[in-house]
């Protein structure tokens, strides 16, 4: 059984490779880009200029974490929490996670399934697809990272140690983690792939657009706590250089849910 | 490494008794909402044989076809493969089935030689390449053929490629969903054989179709389904012998016999279908010895009988249908 789940993960990762490996040349070469920015803005003075730009309210508005992506380290980490980058992981997670979907609509799996295989392979099967995606993406920004440190670099910089790079690439691993748990559960219960995405796609811009609105707005504090990214905080990782546990722990939790989820409804439903 | 396809292996040792059918279902049922797929589906697949399973569209076919590979669970009724249950021990009853899908969903980018491998390789045998290799040759796919990408083929090679796949790991139970459709009329000709070889084999096949001409040409019995109901299941001598045979006698000289003196001559089991002075033809059902009789009192020329075709029962049983809508 076990070699058979492995020729379903081959199978699933050679299909994506490709798209896989423009994704992590993309998404380092974005790191590598943001560190010469970095560099750039050092040299010429850049951020002393950016900070007088700002006006007091809005510093007192933002606090310490929002003004501590204005320096040298500030623009490095903003690749790891930048709304592309966001949109691009979950994006990817996403579109990982409904493959089970997409080949029970396009009538894959009963090929596969017409074979001694449990239905719960290939939820399995997914999950080990999307943990070897993200760690390729996040493994590859960090080296992006880190060559773009390693090199054209002004000697005075500041640039955050690697622990903290590591943390903020955990970070956006809670997000994936919880992403794709979701997506499971929502692909698992769909019959149409572009269905279950539409509305986790949907869900996932929702529910950022209602963290900002959260922590803008006073009274929408509350219900942002709905709000996956709620538990995503770059800044403060930036800040305190350390990742809440009990940010992680939730985003994990409803990852880990949504996954088990989709493994019991999968032995569930007519295929 | 998983074992190499061979002998077909129907039961595992620890399964008690001996010779189940390799198919039977008990009362199975499948509703969606309001609507019933099968109602009731009760029926048995003896082993060695070919099975036709024939139903208009929507009859409910596909949807037993899947409860059997346990892709559809049944509202009630059980199911067994070699007297394995196909909800329980979907595994086990999935390790001994080959199936052809009548949609088949292949990848449009992969090529058909990297399709074949992964379904093979997700068997728990491995597939013997001398025998995947004499079916792509009865299929007439070549090494061409199948270093191209899928979205490249026709229908008919799609349906050729699904057939190998279905075949390639020689399980003991075959189960084929419409499988000539798209095939080209030699095409299906091979089928035809590969499926009498798989026979003489001791393999079942268990095949859906709604070509009758097919079913009558490869299947030893068949079960018609309507509107999600069993209508009939019997061996197709069988179903021929509820036909009336077209009996054409043409006479030396003259018949002069008016109607109803014909009517009075004429055995009960034959209706008049055509008369003219020299010709008679007539239906005939069961023996036709007593037509002979009444008819050899005229002077005889030739006699020719016509044996009828599965369709004319079958399509009685669908006018049925439609008329009972």
């Amino acid at each position: 059984m076990i070699r058979r789940v492995f020729v379903l993960i081959g199978h699933s990762l050679r299909r994506v490779r490709a798209a896989l490996i423009v994704l992590a040349i993309l998404l380092a070469g974005f790191q590598f880009l943001l560190t010469q920015v970095a560099a750039y803005l050092m040299r010429r003075n850049g951020f002393n200029q950016l900070s007088d730009f700002i006006p007091d309210f809005i510093r007192t508005a933002v606090g310490p974490e929002g003004l501590a992506f204005m320096s040298f380290g500030g623009v490095v980490s903003l690749g790891y929490f930048h709304p592309i980058v966001m949109t691009t992981l979950v994006g990817l997670t996403i579109a990982i996670a409904t493959e089970t979907t997409g080949e029970i609509e396009m009538r894959f799996v009963d090929l596969t399934l017409a074979r001694p295989l449990g239905r719960q392979t290939l939820v399995v099967r997914t999950i080990v697809v999307l943990v070897v995606a993200g760690a390729l993406m996040l493994v590859t920004m960090m080296a992006g990272t880190w060559i773009g440190l390693s090199c054209c670099v002004p000697a005075d910089a500041d640039p955050p140690g690697a622990g903290v790079i590591v943390r903020l690439a955990m970070s956006l691993a809670t997000v994936m983690t919880c992403w794709a748990g979701i997506t499971l559960a929502i692909g698992v219960v769909s019959r149409r792939r572009a269905v279950a995405a539409s509305i986790t796609g949907l869900l996932a811009l929702s529910t950022y657009l209602l963290d900002y609105l959260g922590r803008a707005w006073e009274p929408a504090a509350t219900i942002s706590r709905l709000s996956p990214f709620h538990y995503f905080e770059p800044m403060a990782v930036i800040t305190t250089q350390s990742l809440s546990a009990a940010n992680a722990t939730v985003l994990i939790a409803v990852g880990i849910a949504g996954a088990i989820a989709s493994y019991v409804a999968i032995g569930r439903r007519d295929i | 490494m998983g074992r190499v396809a061979s002998d077909p292996s129907p039961l595992d040792p620890s399964t008690p008794g001996t010779s189940p059918s390799a198919i039977r279902l008990e009362q199975i049922s499948k509703t969606y909402g309001s609507i019933s797929a099968v109602d009731r589906l009760s029926f048995d697949v003896h082993q060695g044989e070919i099975f036709g399973f024939l139903g208009l569209n929507g009859a409910g076919k596909t949807t037993t076809i899947r409860i059997i590979l346990d892709l559809v669970r049944p509202t009630a009724g059980r199911a067994f493969v070699f007297g394995l249950s196909c909800r329980e021990q979907s595994l086990s009853v999935r390790a001994r089935i080959g199936f052809l899908p009548g949609e088949l969903g292949f990848y449009e980018d992969m090529t058909g030689r990297a399709t074949l491998k992964v379904l093979a390789r997700l068997n728990d045998v491995i597939v013997d390449r001398a025998r995947q290799a004499e079916l792509l040759e009865r299929m007439q796919l070549s090494t061409r053929d199948l270093n191209r990408k899928i979205r490249e083929y026709s229908t008919g090679m799609k349906r050729k490629l699904g057939i190998v796949q279905a075949f390639q790991a020689d399980r003991p139970l075959v189960i084929l969903d419409e499988p000539t459709e798209g095939l080209d009329p030699l095409m299906q000709d091979a089928l035809y054989e590969l499926l009498l070889d798989t026979r003489r084999r001791g393999r079942t096949v268990f095949m859906s179709s709604h070509v009758l001409s097919e079913v009558e040409r490869v299947c030893d019995r068949i079960g018609l389904l309507r509107r999600g109901e069993l209508a009939l299941v019997s061996s197709v001598p069988d179903v021929r012998k509820m036909a009336a045979r077209q009996v054409r006698i043409t006479f030396r000289e003259d018949v002069k016999v008016d109607s109803a003196g014909l009517a009075a001559e004429l055995p009960n089991n034959c209706e008049m279908v055509d008369r003219t002075p020299l010709a008679w033809t007539l239906r005939v059902r069961g023996p036709l010895g007593p037509l002979l009789a009444a008819a050899a009192r005229y002077r005889i020329e030739d006699i020719e009988v016509r044996e009828p075709h599965l369709e004319e029962v079958l399509k009685t049983y669908y006018q049925e249908q439609t008329a009972g809508r």
